[in-house]
């Protein structure tokens, strides 16, 4: 279970510095938090959709043998991605 | 354990690629499957993994029908065609990852042990074809299987692989295949050879030469 977590938590790694910077243009833009969530979640698509069409889905494969399905591995992206960003709103709604 | 494969029907489009495929695999045994450039034999792994969806499959696992793909229940490990890891992932965290111990990989491969600490893209094509092998092969799965483990490695480590996939069948059933076919037949216990969409196994390696595989007099 740790195993597949650290995985997951290794293909969301290079998305990190991007969702940070959505979550800036958020906190510009629309500080709530269902925005957010829809918002991440159309990008989880996004990507999902990119790594599907292209050849890129052949990175899938890593994940797959550590049992992690494709559908599994966007959710819990998705799940990792909207704690921190939430955990973000908050903060910033709080502090700034 | 055992594996069949069998009823394959995969299309490209509208091309037929697999059309007449039955594979058998058991545990002990390192299954070898030939063929052409082009015929289908790493669609037929990615099938039997379950990455490939074809139009029609039928997978049992000792006389038992499966129906989900078989990665989802950690049996299997695959190594594809292509890089497998990340490039940007370290070799230490690689082996962290998927529990392996470094000082038995330093055992086989004594080269790499300055190679702990870098990043699967430093090292060289053949470095990491041989690392990615090893930890397909070290998987705990009852199923591995290999798509070209010994392309662009040096011949010095074909051995050592040969001997690791050679030790490894004994608690897994190993489905291999590659264009180096010496090295295939070398280990195998059955051959399959994969044409015109169909397998047919090979009992006698002539019947190679017979199905066009190899050249009059190759063997």
């Amino acid at each position: 279970m740790i195993q597949r977590l650290g995985a997951i938590f290794l293909f969301y790694k290079p998305f990190f510095l991007w969702s940070m910077a959505v979550n800036i243009v958020l906190i510009i833009v629309n500080p709530y938090i269902l925005p957010s969530i829809i918002t991440k979640l159309l990008l989880t698509f996004f990507v999902w959709f990119l790594v599907h069409e292209t050849s890129a889905n052949r990175k899938l494969i890593f994940y797959k043998n550590l049992g992690i399905s494709t559908w599994r591995l966007f959710s819990t992206l998705f799940l990792i991605d909207i704690t921190i960003t939430v955990t973000f709103l908050l903060l910033m709604k709080a502090f700034v | 354990m055992s594996i069949e494969l069998d009823s394959v029907e995969l299309y490209f489009n509208k091309r037929r690629i697999l059309n007449g495929i039955y594979l058998k695999a058991e545990t002990g045994k390192i299954t070898g499957l030939l063929g052409r450039n082009g015929c289908g034999k790493s669609c037929v792994l990615q099938i039997l993994f379950g990455s490939l969806q074809p139009k029609y499959k039928f997978i049992k696992i000792d006389g038992n029908p499966v129906l989900k793909p078989l990665y989802t229940q950690q049996k299997t490990a695959y190594l594809p065609q292509h890089h497998l890891a990340p490039d940007h992932l370290k070799i230490k965290t690689l082996f962290q990852l998927l529990q392996l111990d470094w000082n038995a990989f330093i055992s086989h491969f004594e080269s790499f042990s300055p190679y702990y600490n870098s990043k699967l893209n430093k090292v060289s094509g053949g470095e990491r074809r041989v690392i990615e092998t090893y930890a397909v092969l070290k998987q705990e799965g009852e199923i591995i299987l290999l798509d070209e483990p010994f392309s662009n490695i040096a011949p010095l480590y074909v051995e050592t692989i040969k001997n690791l996939i050679s030790a490894e069948k004994i608690n897994k059933a190993i489905i291999i295949t590659d264009h180096y076919y010496r090295d295939v037949i070398d280990i195998c216990d059955d051959l399959y050879l994969l044409s015109n969409g169909c397998t047919k196994k090979i009992e006698d390696l002539e019947e190679l030469e017979d199905y066009k595989y190899l050249n009059l007099g190759s063997l």
